[in-house]
């Protein structure tokens, strides 16, 4: 690392140590309460781990730098409107939801009645509390299978106030999503959130969750988004995970989500990123058993300066597991994206599926789109296939959709619509794929 | 409705079209025939609104409007429609949202309010109906995996919903078979008003049984070296295209 980033990582690393012996000082005798401790041992890691740099063949797209500049702030909860939480509500989806206003819970805007009595829905800091759960959730954050922790996930940990913890016992299917909305606001002052959810599913449950990230920058201070999500999904479960995100165009966006697979279990990751100024996304499967079932569906668009970098990995180390991914991204004006898939199929790993597919569309000369799907195969009888194309929209079809009376404006952004369009029907809950969409329209009417 | 005067159109280079005049007036249906490679696509193309075409010489006026500074979707919603050889699928968007999407696009153009969604899907549905055209076909991706048969019963599906003044079928009945054939010709035959004109540009004379046309010109070189009635299209049926090749070679006029 060269000097001068040395040195801005040091202050920046000095400027959170602040911050967080600030918040210390506050806690009057509760700093041996679970989570203070976690907090702490979270910090140290931090002080010992740097951020990444462009050095690091894995960030050499993303310069954390700039998200790291801002002498950010903790969020505090801002007065809201209900109308603008309305509005920020996914139309017509009948969940359960939990608002939080710049990273702080907001008790008054979320809706959390008639949950199921058998499962949890707790405050990371009370969960800690109970016997039962410190265990899993301890056993949650601090595993490694086969992936080092990075410097935002060790933030995330000694910043997080608000993290969630859910538990489905086994069989349980919860009978609606449970709704993470995340808005932040901010005007002079940066701030940065720590969005944490920890999802313990037992044998044979099932859960859907959608996180959606949305905010606004009214003045000149940016705000930064750090999510670290740690989900386990036990024998025979099933978890759904979509995740929307409209941020700001000058926000910064990180989220680190680790999964854990048992046999047989399921997890479907849906994402759709539309927002912030960076966006940085680790998702990582690790297979712990036979015979699961791993997808990773995505779709991107990005204009202006936007920077959208999605970094995935899959860990097959057992037979018959299939994995299926499929990544789809528009960059205009001079957007850039990056996509680093990286499949591994150890050698006990036979009868592996594992598909993945990453295509994009550049659609201006100064638009960048980097892809690199990455296919290790150390078992020699599995079916394995990847690719990725980079191209422009089909003139031709442009042509055609014209000579119907279209304009050029409005044939390119129905045939852009349709390509993204194809990520989307991979969801099974239909009103998020009519939020995506309203949420693409806008974005191609300019309006983000 | 169309005048054609005089036309020339090249590409890279190369002359294609030499010299094109035809008149068409409201209601007339012409048939434009010819061998492979005398221009027959290249003026259909021309008149659609493709670029890689580069007009040299001569004018074409659609209904007063000087036909050749229109954009494409401008001649689409000022009245021509073309029904084309080979329709591009288009994954991701389903023919319904397509069709929406195009008859208000020229309801707009023409000044008419966008039709609700309700009332789109009635007129859609009753359009389909007419061309004997099912339900679940609206669903499906715009021509994709479609059969040629089927191709071609969107392309005048469209026709029908846009209600152009003014539709140029471009080899419409190449390859199909004669249940397709009839399925395009009675399109057509609904179709046929009084106020609406039709080119039909086609390779084989069979079509013509179904669709009756009232011209048919003969394309050869890049110029129409003979005109006539359906009976021309029955001659040519009959003696193939070498008697007009020989008459152009001998200078015989045309007319």
């Amino acid at each position: 690392m060269s000097t001068a980033l040395l040195e801005q990582q040091s202050e920046t690393v000095m400027h959170f140590q602040q911050l967080f012996q600030e918040r210390e000082q506050k806690l009057n005798g509760q700093a041996n309460a679970p989570l203070p401790r976690l907090q702490r041992l979270a910090m140290d890691r931090l002080a010992e781990t740097p951020f990444p740099t462009r050095r690091n063949e894995d960030w050499k797209y993303t310069a954390t730098t700039r998200i790291l500049a801002p002498a950010y702030t903790a969020g505090t909860e801002a007065e809201l409107a209900a109308e603008q939480v309305k509005a920020a509500n996914i139309v017509c989806l009948d969940a359960y939801v939990l608002v939080f206003v710049n990273g702080v819970f907001s008790a008054k805007h979320s809706q959390v009645y008639g949950m199921p009595p058998e499962l949890t829905l707790w405050p990371v800091k009370d969960a800690l509390k109970d016997d039962r759960f410190r265990p899993i959730i301890e056993a949650q954050l601090f595993h490694e299978e086969n992936q080092v922790h990075n410097a935002f996930e060790h933030l995330n940990m000694a910043f997080a106030e608000h993290g969630h913890f859910i538990h489905v016992p086994k069989n349980v299917v919860v009978d609606k999503p449970i709704h993470f909305l995340y808005i932040s606001e901010t005007e002079d002052q940066a701030i940065f959130t720590h969005p944490q959810i920890i999802i313990s599913l037992e044998r044979s449950a099932e859960l859907t969750i959608i996180e959606h990230f949305t905010g606004t920058v009214k003045g000149d201070a940016p705000y930064f988004t750090n999510v670290a999500n740690r989900f386990h999904v036990a024998e025979n479960a099933n978890l759904k995970h979509y995740r929307i995100q409209d941020e700001s165009v000058k926000a910064f966006h990180v989220n680190n989500t680790r999964v854990r697979q048992d046999r047989v279990s399921t997890y479907s990751g849906y994402l759709v990123d539309l927002g912030s100024r960076i966006v940085r996304n680790n998702l990582g499967a690790v297979l712990l058993d036979e015979s699961t079932n791993t997808n990773f569906y995505g779709m991107y668009f990005g204009r202006g300066e936007q920077h959208i970098d999605n970094q995935t990995f899959i860990d097959h180390a057992f037979p018959h597991c299939e994995s299926n991914e499929l990544y789809k991204g528009i960059v205009n004006d001079k957007a850039s994206a990056v996509f680093n898939g990286k499949v591994l199929v150890r050698q006990d790993a036979q009868k592996t599926n594992a598909y993945q597919q990453n295509s994009s569309l550049v659609l201006s000369p100064k638009a960048v789109v980097d892809s690199k799907p990455q296919l290790e195969i150390f078992a020699d009888d599995v079916k394995c296939s990847h690719g990725a194309t980079i191209g422009q929209l089909d003139e031709n079809s442009v042509f055609y959709l014209r000579s119907r009376g279209l304009s050029d404006e409005q044939a390119r952004a129905l045939l852009q619509h349709a390509f993204l369009k194809e990520v989307l029907d991979f969801m099974p809950e239909e009103k998020v794929i009519n939020a995506s969409e309203e949420l693409i329209t806008k974005k191609f009417q300019g309006e983000f | 409705m169309l005048s054609i005067k005089d036309l020339k159109v090249d590409i890279e280079d190369k002359a294609i079209l030499q010299g094109i005049s035809l008149d068409i007036k409201p209601g007339e249906v012409h048939a434009i025939m010819g061998p492979n490679g005398s221009g027959k696509s290249t003026l259909a193309n021309v008149l659609s609104g493709r670029e890689e075409y580069e007009v040299t010489g001569g004018d074409v006026s659609f209904l007063g409007e000087d036909l050749l500074e229109l954009e494409v979707d401008e001649r689409a919603q000022a009245g021509i429609f073309m029904a084309f050889q080979y329709p591009v699928e288009i994954p991701g968007v389903t023919t319904a949202t397509f069709l929406k999407s195009a008859v208000n696009a020229v309801r707009e153009a023409r000044g008419l309010e966008e039709l609700k969604p309700v009332e789109m899907l009635r007129l859609i549905r009753q359009k389909a109906d007419m061309l004997g055209i099912d339900h679940k076909f609206l669903q499906r991706s715009l021509n994709e995996g479609f059969s040629g048969g089927e191709k071609k019963r969107n392309e005048m599906l469209q026709m029908a919903l846009l209600e152009p003044k003014l539709a140029i079928l471009d080899e419409t009945d190449s390859g199909l078979d004669i249940d397709a054939l009839k399925i395009v010709s009675d399109a057509v035959n609904q179709l046929r008003q009084a106020d609406r004109s039709f080119i039909v540009v086609t390779h084989y004379q069979r079509l013509l049984n179904y669709i009756v046309p009232d011209y048919v010109h003969v394309l050869y070189n890049g110029r129409i070296v003979k005109s006539g009635d359906k009976n021309l299209a029955l001659e040519l049926e009959e003696k193939g295209y070498d008697w007009i090749k020989e008459e152009v070679a001998a200078g015989i006029p045309s007319l």
